[in-house]
């Protein structure tokens, strides 16, 4: 039976870190979890999947919500909630598989077929690609990226003890605009390849 | 000034921090009711006097904490063990009445006896719901209750929603009958030495009378819903038997008996002279006995956060009574209010009521507790008469929101988890009105009955 691999990627909006994640696994032939978790979650519970994209990977609105014991209503946690649970039970059975974001690298910590990438850009090229790809004016870009990127790391930091980025928490942090999107993506998958010979 | 000013911050800072959650809650609350004693009491104040009236600790040595005559003794101030320790004693009660599947059981029970239609189905958990509330926590309530009514829903196929709404507004309305429904109610009553009675003949009263306007108002708004929701094609063999939720038919008989004995002795404790505390301490101790080796595993599930959570705010609304604060907040009342009396319970319900749907009750309660102590003495009001609308506007607000009780967050948290997201529009649209009403008749008749 072939070793487990799970390799989660976080990665800062407009770095192509989601694009890098996707290149991965169909190079390495693993299968891919991002926001396409939920339609398996949705159909599982029976929930509208509007619901769940809603307050995917966005940190909890405090003036609208209330956590009571180990109960809270806010929707943003209870999805992450699922998410994790979901990430868990993909791991414990063995499945080898790339997850971009959802504090994989937190959640999945204890476990030695992790391999965990924070993927970073620098601002020009992100904010370029942003303009790019949603036809925004330079102005609106950067408002998206940090707004994305606000959200994900009040998202990551209130379940993870280690902070979004800190390098201390990943095997490897790559500035995805030194080499560009393709070599970029060769150099994760050699670290991850090394990574798997060395253990 | 400088002590009341700390107060003020610590107060409000553990306000902030309780709605941020970045911290637990008891943690919050601990830490600003040491830095109180510290900085308030001890490096503003120099008063010993204050740390030791705060910490209240010599309360519980004296008999009257256990036993009292019947007659309303001197009520203390600072830190309400009494409340504390009755919380913890009905805390292993209900741990072990779960354990043993009543909870569940009794669910499924009522459900059989309706023949699982959903039109009565829907009146009879509204009614258990706040039946069980007058006696058990609503969050524990609204955990069972919400959980077989998904169950339910999706063995009859209707959609749980409405009914999980109006069984959590009538947790909420029934924990306002009693002295032990509600934290609130528990703290007014331990403060003001108020008995079992008095409150289910006062507060008791409203909400029976608004909980006969609820069902009809919840059948207006969910009825032809419910109703149309009477799915043909129902498997009946499917669901399960109430006798198949019973865990351990010992620990049930038992557990049965205690809840018996807990509700006999609160509604009698005027009479026996027991107080609350040495009711939850006896409910407690014989629990764990009955629980034999596992009693150790009901320990462990104490919410003990919860108890440190008390512990903590006494001691912060402590820094506020000490300092003069509320003193300064119940004259404001009595100005605005000219000593009219009528004025002075329109004032508190609606103020607690509008706090209580958007904070949590319980620090409010036990902050507006001194404020009407104060209020009642210098303008020679009945004191009751505003233990009644605190009680009344704190326990009924909370209904309005999703985050207004906890009973509210518990149920929206389980739906959601089954897949019933239930947003601020879709609760409030029925919560709201609801919460509306109940104040509205709650107030008239405090104005009929006592103004």
């Amino acid at each position: 039976m072939e070793k487990q691999l799970i390799i989660s990627v976080s990665r800062e909006y407009g770095s192509a870190g989601h694009e890098i994640a996707e290149n991965i696994a169909k190079e390495m032939n693993l299968n891919f979890y991002d926001r396409n978790m939920l339609d398996e979650i949705a159909t599982k519970k029976n929930m509208q999947i509007e619901h769940l994209k809603k307050y995917d990977e966005k940190p909890r609105n405090i003036f609208n919500s209330r956590k009571v014991g180990s109960f809270t209503n806010s929707y943003e946690q209870i999805i992450a909630e699922m998410q994790f649970d979901y990430i868990r039970e993909k791991a414990d059975s063995g499945e080898s598989f790339v997850i971009v974001g959802r504090c994989a690298e937190t959640v999945l910590k204890e476990n030695k077929a992790l391999v965990s990438i924070f993927i970073l850009g620098d601002k020009d090229t992100k904010l370029k690609r942003i303009m790019d790809k949603f036809q925004l004016n330079a102005s609106d870009a950067a408002a998206k990226i940090r707004r994305h990127d606000r959200n994900r790391k009040q998202y990551h930091n209130h379940y993870s003890e280690g902070k979004w980025g800190d390098s201390r928490l990943y095997d490897m942090c790559i500035n995805s605009s030194r080499l560009g999107t393709e070599k970029t993506t060769a150099v994760v998958k050699h670290f991850i390849e090394e990574t798997i010979t060395a253990s | 000034m400088i002590a009341q000013v700390l107060a003020v911050v610590i107060f409000a800072a553990m306000f902030l921090l309780i709605v941020t959650e970045k911290f637990e809650r008891h943690i919050i609350t601990l830490s600003c009711g040491l830095l109180t004693l510290l900085l308030v009491f001890g490096l503003s104040m120099h008063s010993m006097s204050a740390i030791i009236e705060t910490l209240n600790l010599h309360s519980i040595i004296k008999p009257g904490f256990w036993y009292t005559s019947g007659s309303g003794g001197e009520s203390e101030a600072g830190i309400n063990w009494a409340t504390i320790i009755f919380i913890f004693g009905m805390m292993i009660m209900v741990e072990g009445m779960a354990k043993a599947g009543f909870f569940r059981w009794l669910c499924m029970r009522l459900a059989k006896l309706v023949n699982y239609k959903p039109v009565p189905l829907f009146i009879t958990f509204m009614i258990m719901s706040f039946i069980l509330a007058m006696f058990i926590d609503s969050i524990t309530v609204i955990l069972f209750l919400a959980a077989v009514t998904i169950e339910l829903a999706k063995l009859l196929k209707f959609n749980p929603v409405p009914m999980i709404l109006s069984e959590i507004f009538c947790a909420n309305l029934g924990g306002s009958a009693t002295m032990c429904g509600d934290p609130p109610n528990i703290i007014i009553g331990t403060s003001f030495e108020y008995s079992f009675a008095d409150f289910l003949t006062n507060t008791g009263v409203i909400a029976a009378i608004s909980m006969i306007v609820i069902i009809i108002y919840f059948y207006l708004v969910f009825g032809r819903k419910m109703a149309a929701n009477a799915a043909q094609d129902i498997d009946f063999s499917s669901i399960p038997e109430p006798k198949d939720a019973i865990t351990n038919k010992k620990d049930f008989i038992i557990s049965s008996i205690i809840f018996g004995c807990a509700v006999v002795l609160l509604v009698t404790h005027a009479q026996t002279g027991l107080t609350v505390a040495f009711i939850g301490t006896a409910v407690a101790i014989v629990t764990l006995i009955a629980a034999g080796k596992d009693a150790a595993g009901l320990l462990k599930k104490v919410d003990f956060k919860t108890l440190m959570f008390f512990i903590g705010l006494f001691a912060v609304v402590g820094g506020l009574e000490q300092t003069g604060i509320l003193e300064i907040i119940a004259s404001f009342i009595g100005d605005i209010s000219g000593g009219n009396l009528k004025l002075m319970v329109a004032i508190i319900i609606w103020i607690s009521a509008i706090a209580s749907a958007f904070v949590d009750n319980i620090p409010f309660a036990a902050t507006m507790i001194p404020v009407i102590r104060s209020l009642a003495a210098t303008q020679g009001v009945d004191l009751s008469t505003l233990a009644w609308a605190l009680s009344m506007g704190t326990d009924i607000g909370g209904s309005a929101t999703p985050i207004g009780a906890s009973a509210n967050v518990v149920g929206t948290s389980v739906a959601a988890k089954n897949g019933y997201f239930i947003g601020w529009g879709e609760y409030c649209k029925s919560a709201a009105p609801a919460t509306i009403i109940v104040v509205t008749i709650s107030m008239i008749i405090i104005f009929i009955r006592y103004c």
